[in-house]
């Protein structure tokens, strides 16, 4: 049979070569010769079984080749034992499923929907592919119409149109009654959505936690042999094999009506706006402290370091009990006049109260100490130690966080010389408060994110502090919101 | 306890799996390029699942699944097999029969595959791993290997003639244990 010329004709039909001849000689001998047919239907059919399994046979779990800069990575055969234990059992095993798989595999399993800050363009069909981002935030929806929101830095991969792995980074799914089962794998643990919001956070170092925004979920931890249900408002970390209860952080996620106004601020140049406002500030004589957490000085303190408001860039996340950073600005200095402001990603908590700005040396041995907070109520509180109001009366009056995680800017202007506070959210003017006795503030140590002497915690990021020892106009808050806004 | 939904799909995949071998050796045998073939594969299991709750038990899966696949077939042929040379239909009814026929050996020939690659050597089984990898192009691994393309067609037609004669061997001693 080896010197079998019609072999020839095999080889040549398998690749699609044959001519019309050869096709016409291949099937006489095939319609003539009952053994030929057989070794036909027996080569054709190995040919097949070799396609088929090297389509679906898994990609490694830890793959070193992956860059730092976001790209794709198409699925690659493995370099060795492919063919050996598992991938090619599991293929045996499951025989229909994947052939059943085969007819989605073509197909894929999302597509990008919109991106902020990555090279992923609207549209872009996604399967298998490993997606790594070091920066920005993509917009994915599923052929079923689930809604994927993965913010860097990030490592992701669609095993299929209901499943996404996460290696690492923050997932927000919005899943509708026809996607119901969607599910999110990450390294300790899966998430299944039983509809209809919520978010997977793997941190970098630390365990991944699922957070529900609305509706439930079943969490089931990798060892754990109990599944949990999570529903609105609760949240689960997944922590030597099990699922532990935890507070929930739904700002902490990007949900998918965000990236759209991300996208268009990048696209308005607001980040180069953002920059060049931050560099005349730090020429004011004034500035105390500008801190964008970028470059330079490493700040002391437990938190995470997050993504801020521009692709790429710095936040310090505070995520657990205890969570600060510290600061050290304006020691041994005192203000009469004082402006806050910061850019924050925080969440509504039932805490008494979340610490934007905390000096350490609050106390009566030194009045005029400044404490900048969220309050249970959320709003905005300026407190400065010795100063005679009226705790009704010292906060700003709208609430300042909104019902879903957004960046917004907070900026407090004080003005011991007329007892004056006023508060901004978001540029606009919000509330005026007095005083009867106004110290002149004073700084230097101090923490972001907590008190020392007290748990003020902060559950959020901080993009952009700002202190300034003069007092700002209306006008010049308006225009730090502008140029820093990351959305249009 | 199984939802109804589940309980349909699991009844599904068991009678898929039976014959899932020999229907993809079929559709290969009349669709002359991989990709097209795994294409016709592919529509042959959406169908399929889509068309089971009209399947009647008592009906023959296998039979069924294999008229499906013929109609496939035979439509990728009318559809988008004009410009290739293909087998008319005798033959691809004639295909279809035997390849029904003999689906117990079909899975049997998938279970003798895997010892069957091991055996091979590491050269040569590397080469299958690039050659039916995802997106591969023969005339680039061709170049990336410093071979001409022709040889390494070659190359693998030889290959795949070892794994046939391989496992018709491990059916055979199967058959006679």
């Amino acid at each position: 049979m080896k010197n079998d010329p019609r072999l020839d004709w095999i080889s040549e039909y398998v690749q699609g070569r044959a001519d019309a001849e050869v096709t016409a000689r291949l099937e006489q001998a095939l319609r003539e010769d009952p053994e030929f047919r057989a070794l036909f239907l027996d080569y054709l059919s190995v040919d097949g079984a070799l396609s088929a399994h090297a389509a679906y046979r898994p990609l490694p779990e830890a793959d070193s080749s992956l860059g730092r800069a976001a790209h794709r990575q198409p699925s690659r055969p493995l370099p060795t034992p492919v063919w050996k234990g598992l991938a090619w059992a599991a293929s045996i095993a499951v025989a229909g499923v994947i052939a059943w798989s085969a007819a989605r595999e073509r197909s894929p399993f999302a597509r990008v929907h919109g991106s902020a800050g990555t090279d992923l363009n609207a549209g872009m069909p996604v399967r298998s592919e490993r997606y790594c981002f070091e920066k920005g935030s993509v917009e994915f929806v599923t052929s079923k119409g689930a809604r994927v929101v993965v913010e860097a830095p990030a490592e992701v991969r669609f095993e299929s149109a209901e499943c996404l792995r996460v290696f690492r980074g923050k997932v927000a799914a919005d899943v509708p009654e026809g996607a119901r089962g969607f599910t999110v794998l990450t390294p300790a643990g899966g998430a299944v959505d039983l509809g209809t919001r919520f978010g997977v956070d793997v941190p970098e170092s630390g365990s991944p936690e699922v957070h529900v925004f609305e509706g439930e979920v079943i969490a089931q931890a990798k060892s754990a042999t109990q599944k949990r249900s999570l529903r609105t408002g609760e949240a689960t970390v997944f922590k030597s094999g099990v699922s532990e209860s935890r507070e929930i952080r739904s700002a902490s996620f990007i949900q998918h009506d965000e990236v759209p106004e991300l996208a268009a601020g990048l696209a308005a140049g607001q980040r180069a706006k953002s920059e060049a406002k931050l560099r005349s500030l730090r020429a004011d004589p004034a500035l105390v402290a500008a801190l964008d957490f970028e470059e330079g000085e490493a700040f002391a303190g437990v938190y995470r370091m997050a993504q801020g408001r521009w692709p790429g860039s710095k936040a310090p996340e505070f995520v657990n009990q205890g969570d600060h950073l510290k600061v050290s600005a304006g020691e041994g200095r005192e203000f009469t006049q004082l402006t806050l402001a910061a850019w924050v990603r925080i969440d509504r908590l039932g805490e008494p109260f979340q610490s934007l700005y905390h000096t350490d040396g609050w106390g009566p041995s030194s009045p005029g100490q400044v404490h900048w907070m969220i309050t249970k109520a959320t709003t905005m509180r300026l407190a400065l130690y010795g100063n005679t109001q009226a705790p009704s009366s010292i906060d700003s009056v709208s609430p300042v966080l909104p019902e879903r995680g957004r960046w917004v800017h907070l900026a407090t202007v004080y003005d011991s010389s007329v007892g004056r506070m006023r508060f901004y959210l978001n540029g606009r003017f919000d509330n005026e408060t007095r005083s009867a006795v106004s110290w002149p503030a004073k700084l230097g140590q101090a923490q972001i994110g907590n008190w020392n002497r007290h748990d003020r915690k902060l559950s959020g990021r901080v993009d952009e502090l700002i202190l300034l020892g003069r007092a700002m106009s209306d006008a010049e808050v308006w225009e730090l919101f502008e140029a820093g806004n990351p959305y249009r | 306890m199984n939802a109804p939904g589940e309980m349909k799909h699991q009844d599904f995949l068991r009678l898929f799996m039976a014959c899932e071998p020999a229907l993809r050796g079929f559709v290969r045998s009349l669709v002359p390029t991989l990709a097209d073939s795994d294409d016709v594969m592919q529509e042959v299991a959406i169908v399929l699942w889509q068309k089971f709750g009209e399947y009647e038990t008592a009906e023959d899966f296998r039979r069924w699944a294999f008229g499906v696949a013929k109609w496939k077939v035979l439509s990728w042929q009318r559809d988008r097999g004009r410009d290739r040379h293909v087998f008319g239909v005798e033959t691809t009814e004639l295909l279809a029969a035997e390849s029904e026929l003999a689906s117990g050996r079909f899975e049997l020939q998938r279970e003798a595959l895997r010892i069957c690659l091991e055996k091979l050597r590491e050269p040569e089984r590397q080469l299958v791993d690039s050659a039916y990898g995802p997106e591969s192009r023969i005339d680039q691994l061709a170049s990336q290997i410093g071979m001409t393309a022709m040889a390494l067609y070659k190359k693998l037609h030889r290959i795949r003639m070892l794994l046939v004669e391989c496992t018709r061997r491990a059916i055979l001693t199967k058959g006679a244990s």
